[in-house]
């Protein structure tokens, strides 16, 4: 496995991100908005408690969407050293990295049209998948000695 | 001798070469995500209360997390073209992190300016409006009470902006320097292959 070093560090920071984003709700608290929690993501998400997961009786510090993104990250981020022992080669990782972007935007598009009605279920999976994506679009990174 | 073609080969860079590429790309998406902010946050202000997850102020979110997202890329796209095309992984999860912290503190100062010196009622009118949508929106109203509550307390702590500024930039961050992997992944020289 190569950059070893960087790998791990951000398997913590990902675990952590992970972790964080699960909300108030861990930390004792009935809300994740104005808890430190929610603080830490309201740059980066808009926190609709009716398009979140609940856990201890708040809902988490980011919508269904992102917990599935960040997730995603940490799960695909735990496969690589599995891609590096089975020497796997990822030649399509950008494709369907573009791929499940293009998921999310026509997800999302197709809901505030009014098309379908995406559920916590559904934002979660295509969030997940987008997140799977990106850990895995970066695993040569890892174990291809051609990159550095 | 050795060690020039060693340092030739495998640059090290320090934060002030960073700082040209990340502080560009920083000022500029900061500056893209506040008007857009801002755009969405005035028609949020003028919408009537409909109780929908789709009021201007949660689009905004989505699309200012994404265009933001792409800070981290397009740094290491200048940094390619401007510094130098070697650029290593690490290298580039740095110049990544350094963009997404400019980006979340140049947008809190941004947004906190415009309140000193243009529109000191905009967060007030921007929490009102907020609160009425959360009113009209479908679920139980303790929830909805103890999120009003949150929300209010949230504008009016004097720490707020402290909060907010230091405590966007961990996942800010953490997000453009994801991207800024995949930007090294796609901008920086290939090593070439030995057979």
């Amino acid at each position: 496995m190569t950059n070893r070093k960087l790998y791990f560090i951000l398997l913590v920071a990902f675990s952590g991100m992970v972790f964080l984003s699960l909300g108030g709700g861990v930390w004792g608290a009935g809300q994740s908005i104005n808890h430190w929690t929610g603080v830490l993501f309201q740059s980066v998400c808009h926190q609709d408690p009716t398009r979140s997961l609940y856990l201890y009786g708040a809902p988490m510090a980011v919508n269904s969407r992102c917990f599935g993104i960040f997730a995603g990250i940490l799960i695909g981020w735990l496969i690589i050293p599995l891609l590096s022992a089975i020497n796997f080669k990822n030649k399509l990782g950008l494709v369907v990295l573009l791929f499940a972007v293009m998921l999310q935007i026509l997800d999302y598009s197709g809901n505030l049209m009014g098309y379908w009605e995406n559920t916590n279920f559904s934002r979660v999976l295509l969030g997940g998948f987008l997140g799977v994506a990106v850990s895995l679009s970066l695993s040569d990174f890892f174990y291809n000695h051609n990159q550095t | 001798m050795e060690e020039e073609i060693q340092t030739q080969e495998d640059p090290k860079y320090g934060i002030g070469d960073y700082m040209p590429s990340a502080g560009i790309v920083g000022v500029i998406f900061s500056l893209i995500t506040f008007a857009i902010g801002l755009f969405f946050g005035y028609q949020q202000i003028n919408a009537e209360p409909t109780g929908s997850f789709f009021s201007p102020f949660m689009i905004s979110s989505g699309v200012i997390c994404l265009i933001s997202a792409l800070a981290g890329l397009l740094a290491v796209w200048h940094f390619s073209k401007e510094v130098s095309p070697k650029i290593k992984l690490g290298q580039g999860a740095v110049l990544g992190f350094l963009t997404g912290a400019i980006i979340a503190i140049l947008s809190v100062v941004f947004s906190e300016l415009w309140v000193m010196l243009f529109d000191p009622e905009y967060t007030d009118k921007i929490l009102s409006s907020l609160i009425a949508n959360i009113e009209e929106m479908e679920m139980p109203s303790a929830q909805k009470n103890e999120m009003i509550d949150a929300m209010a307390e949230s504008v009016s702590s004097d720490q707020s902006v402290l909060r907010q500024l230091f405590m966007g930039i961990p996942i800010t961050g953490l997000i453009n320097l994801i991207t800024a992997l995949i930007g090294v992944k796609i901008f920086a020289e290939k090593p070439e292959e030995k057979f």
